[in-house]
């Protein structure tokens, strides 16, 4: 059965997509680990069914300010894929990088603004691939967009594309521990509708 | 800015104050805030819509659009005393959050900006003033009181409008 809904996912659904995030997530850990040279552990990853209010509570709030690389997905799989940076993040790459740390994003020069977009494309290219091989779907992915500014505003990007065929978003991402620090990397898959269907019947989970 | 109770309007969202009192809406991208006041009975709204038009065929949430939110906010406005021929409007939001290459039909900011715009002139609303477009994202403070409309970003001054 086709689902209209975010919110019409079952259980076995969901672990589906949480297991894809899983994989996903693990890939982009084992990447962002070559990428700093330092063991990188992945939590718990989440999927999330969200009303829009709630997401911005759940991401820390709306005027926070923070980092945020975008993917477009489109071929069989469309969605957005999003990296939100926050300053910890953004921390821990220029430390082991560059040897330096920031404490505000005005701080940051054009090349290590380059850095935090190319670190971000490559994990969400590395979650994605192992996407596409897990389902045996072909998706292209954008060059990547970059921006930094208010949290709440970079995650309505995904609402709004989205709004007009549901109240809620769905996000599935997880967070990084490195050197037991637990640092919030959020990496972000949001599909339209007909594409999660198209994942979950590849995955055979899907009645239809 | 005067203080006073302050009233958060979320996404899809709205909130009407009288007399006294602060309205304010975090974070808008290519969302837009619309304040509507009337200053005669010192009634004022705050709507914060995500998209241009409803086209939703059971028109549950309203307050997501802006040609439905305006006219619910307009309409409960009027009900709590309003006149439609004083009311004016001031508008925040509509940036392009993300400068993506070959983007498609004119972003969703820019579109919001135009069925505002075009919903309060259809209206009959005048549209004293705005901050829309862009690429930042704006905290919109509006005081009741004197009908004043403040602007946050980041990296930029507050602005009144």
């Amino acid at each position: 059965m086709e689902i209209k809904s975010y919110d019409e996912l079952n259980h076995l659904e969901l672990d589906t997509l949480r297991e894809i995030g899983s994989i996903g997530t693990g890939n982009a850990a084992t990447a962002l680990s070559q990428m700093l040279k330092r063991q990188v552990r992945i939590t718990m990853p989440e999927v999330r069914i969200m009303g829009y209010n709630e997401a911005i509570e759940w991401i820390g709030g709306p005027e926070e300010i923070t980092a945020g690389v975008l993917v477009r997905l489109s071929g069989q799989i469309s969605g957005i894929m999003l990296s939100v940076q926050p300053i910890e993040f953004v921390n821990l790459v220029l430390e082991s990088v560059m040897d330096k740390g920031i404490t505000n994003y005005e701080q940051l020069s054009e090349l290590e603004h380059s850095a935090l977009i190319e670190v971000g494309n490559i994990m969400i290219s590395t979650f994605i691939n192992a996407l596409s091989g897990l389902a045996d779907v072909n998706i292209d992915l954008t060059v990547p967009a970059y921006t930094v500014d208010m949290q709440g505003a970079i995650l309505a990007v995904p609402m709004a594309e989205y709004g007009g065929q549901s109240d809620y978003i769905m996000t599935i991402g997880g967070n990084f521990v490195c050197d037991n620090r637990q640092v919030p990397c959020r990496l972000l898959l949001s599909p339209d509708i007909r594409s999660l269907n198209v994942l979950l019947r590849k995955l055979g989970v899907s009645n239809g | 800015m005067a203080s006073g109770n302050k009233l958060t309007v979320g996404i899809a969202d709205m909130k009407l104050a009288k007399g006294e009192g602060m309205l304010v809406t975090y974070a808008l991208g290519s969302c837009i805030g619309i304040c509507l006041h009337d200053p005669v009975v010192k009634l004022g709204a705050l709507v914060h819509i995500m998209l241009p038009l409803n086209m939703e065929t059971g028109r549950k949430n309203p307050l997501k659009y802006a040609d439905t939110g305006i006219r619910e906010t307009l309409k409960q406005m009027e009900a709590q005393g309003a006149n439609r021929s004083r009311i004016t409007a001031k508008i925040a939001g509509g940036a392009k959050m993300f400068e993506e290459n070959g983007g498609s039909l004119g972003s969703i900011g820019q579109r919001n900006i135009e069925s505002v715009r075009m919903v309060l002139r259809k209206e009959g609303i005048r549209l004293l003033k705005e901050d829309v477009g862009g690429g930042v994202a704006r905290t919109l403070l509006f005081d009741v009181g004197s009908g004043l409309g403040c602007v946050r970003s980041y990296g930029r001054q507050e602005l009144i409008i």
